[in-house]
């Protein structure tokens, strides 16, 4: 096995748990637990402790248990080259510490043992329903994800908007010559041509295994992934004569109006936008396909994502639910949170780890003996 | 804080004015001088001073110098027809330790940055045109960062180049140097080869 897999997971006060610990089966990790008995925190906290950030909160505080000063949690990996531990303390008011076999680290971001990691929960679906940007940023996260060379792509491109709409600014204030534009309109066309170019790339090779698995995840018609790029320069030197065009523009509007940062990736079914005529069910089918259809490339890639699902499972009737966790139990890494074990079509299955959470423990499904 | 001394307080603020050194490093290193003996301390006070004093800027190509000019322009047998363009004085180290670049140098003292309100004027670009264009220069090198205000000077410089200096080449450093890379991080044989191959700009 050439991918990185989870092997268990340990936190201290961490959301409802004091102390606990989880062992993850190679495949499916099954969570089941009553409303509010902390499924979504466990969940979390492997997010947390494979990438040091939450899964489901900016405000980083609400993560440590009520009356305690620090949350930690601890991920264990099986890696290639054999077994590491990932840790990550957060203190209300200190830097995170994160380490990786017991050294600081100052990002996990660029730990090449840590996992990738997928995310399903509700707060999602506005990546179909949502704004452009949510879409893009999501877009960007997996093109660095699936080929980490051209990671900074994205950044590259955001310095050159930046200095260029600070240039805008000044030029409209009287403070710079507009001829300095020239300069920008460069720097910032190759930045864009070669953001556009990895996006187009990165959308063209979902594009057939999204359809193929919104059809599997039982969304009727035909559902398509599409990129929408604002500009459509196919090289650098048009992209800078698109922007030299709207310059008169930008300059009274008083930013860049053009460009990349204005694109959007679109989910369709039978040719209109799930955005805006989705249905729920839709929706939802249609980011998970988009979810798998990632899973697909990056595994492909020798780093299949731990996915993690949380509040998916009840929303789905019984034939979806089934050939979701078919789809699961494909190959890589998932851990899916249900209130009900029914929910979980196989649970019982022996390779398939069934962990119950109740009153901050964890608890693991006694092994049957032969 | 405030239980320390005002002469001791003062050392720690001016210790953590320094790049890279926050409070807590600074109060480290303070407490480091305090407990040296003063001829172990004051070399340190005595080397800063005498660079303050005695370090200025070369008249022709703004590197560090002593006197009007800096070494490599007192160098006769540096070849003048051929200058190499940095950003700032200490890129020109790693470039002198590859041994590949036997022309002179021009330090900018930064890159055009409009979000810091950095334009032409404010580094040595103008400088540069004229000394250019005063003549005997035959390839011009430019070999700023690779981060994007880097790449947008490099433009910059070529297409004033190409209007008043048509006939000097610019060059820029062949890929090769990792991208957002800061010249004064890359290794010698990185730098090196991407001197070799530099490319017409
Ligand atoms: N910082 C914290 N300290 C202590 N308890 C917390 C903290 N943050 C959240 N909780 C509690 O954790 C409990 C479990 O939350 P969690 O979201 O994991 O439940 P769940 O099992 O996912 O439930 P549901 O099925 O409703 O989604 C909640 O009762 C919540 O009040
Ligand atoms: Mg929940
Ligand atoms: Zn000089």
């Amino acid at each position: 096995m050439d991918a990185v897999r989870v092997t268990g997971v340990a936190l201290r006060n961490f959301r409802c748990y004091a102390r606990a610990e989880a062992r993850l089966a190679p495949g499916l990790t099954v969570v089941v637990g009553a409303n509010g008995a902390g499924k979504s925190n466990l969940l979390e906290a492997l997010y947390f402790g494979c990438t040091g950030r939450s899964s489901r909160t900016s405000s980083e505080r609400e993560l440590v248990r009520f009356g305690e000063r620090v949350a930690r949690v601890s991920v264990d990996v099986e890696a290639p080259d054999g077994g590491h531990r990932l840790e990550v303390g957060f203190e209300p008011g200190e830097a995170k510490v994160m380490r990786v076999d017991g050294a600081k680290v100052d990002s996990l971001a660029r730990v090449d043992v840590r996992p990738l990691v997928s995310v399903f929960m509700p707060d999602r679906l506005d990546l179909v329903k949502g704004p452009p940007a949510l879409r893009r940023a999501h877009l960007d996260r997996f093109v660095a994800a699936l080929w980490p060379a051209r990671g900074d792509t994205r950044q590259r491109y955001s310095r050159a908007l930046a200095q260029r709409n600070a240039l805008v600014a000044r030029v409209r204030a009287g403070a710079a010559s507009p001829s300095l534009l020239d300069t920008w309109d460069v720097e910032l066309a190759r930045a864009g041509i070669a953001l556009m170019a990895v996006r187009g790339e990165a959308l063209t090779s979902l594009s057939e295994p999204f359809s193929q698995l919104a059809a599997q995840l039982g969304l009727s018609g035909e559902a398509r992934l599409g990129y929408r790029p604002r500009s459509r320069a196919a090289t650098a030197d048009e992209l800078r004569a698109e922007l030299r065009e709207r310059r008169e523009e930008d300059l009274a509007r008083g930013f860049t109006t053009h460009g990349p940062h204005r694109d959007d990736l679109e989910l369709a079914r039978e040719g209109r936008p799930l955005r805006a005529y989705g249905s729920q069910g839709q929706q939802r089918a249609a980011l998970l396909a988009l979810l798998f259809a990632e899973r697909e490339l990056l595994a492909a890639r020798g780093r299949p994502p731990l996915m993690l699902l949380d509040d998916v499972m009840s929303e789905l009737d019984f034939p979806r639910r089934e050939r979701l966790i078919e789809l699961l139990r494909s190959g890589g890494q998932a851990v899916v949170a249900a209130t009900e074990p029914e929910h979980v079509p196989g649970c019982g299955d022996p390779d398939v780890a069934l962990l119950t959470v109740a009153e901050g423990a964890i608890a693991a499904r006694e092994q049957v003996s032969a | 804080m405030s239980s320390l001394s005002p002469p001791v307080n003062r050392l720690i603020t001016e210790l953590s004015r320094l790049p890279g050194v926050g409070q807590r490093t600074a109060q480290r290193l303070a407490f480091h001088i305090l407990r040296l003996p003063p001829e172990e301390a004051l070399p340190l006070a005595e080397a800063i001073r005498e660079v303050k004093e005695k370090v200025g800027q070369c008249e022709v190509c703004f590197n560090l110098a002593v006197g009007p000019r800096c070494r490599i322009c007192e160098d006769e047998r540096r070849d003048p027809s051929l200058i190499c363009v940095v950003e700032e004085p200490s890129d020109i180290l790693p470039i002198e330790r590859t041994n590949e670049f036997n022309g002179r140098y021009h330090v900018l003292g930064g890159a055009l940055s409009p979000i810091d309100g950095v334009d032409p004027e404010d580094i040595r670009i103008p400088e540069l045109l004229e000394r250019v264009a005063a003549g005997g220069v035959r390839e011009v090198v430019v070999a700023t960062n690779s981060t994007t205000t880097g790449e947008a000077t490099a433009l910059y410089i070529a297409e004033q180049m190409r209007e008043r200096s048509p006939n000097v080449a610019v060059t820029r450093l062949a890929s090769g140097l990792p991208v957002g890379a800061d010249l004064e991080y890359a290794d010698e044989i990185t730098l090196g080869r991407a001197l070799r191959a530099r490319r017409e700009l």
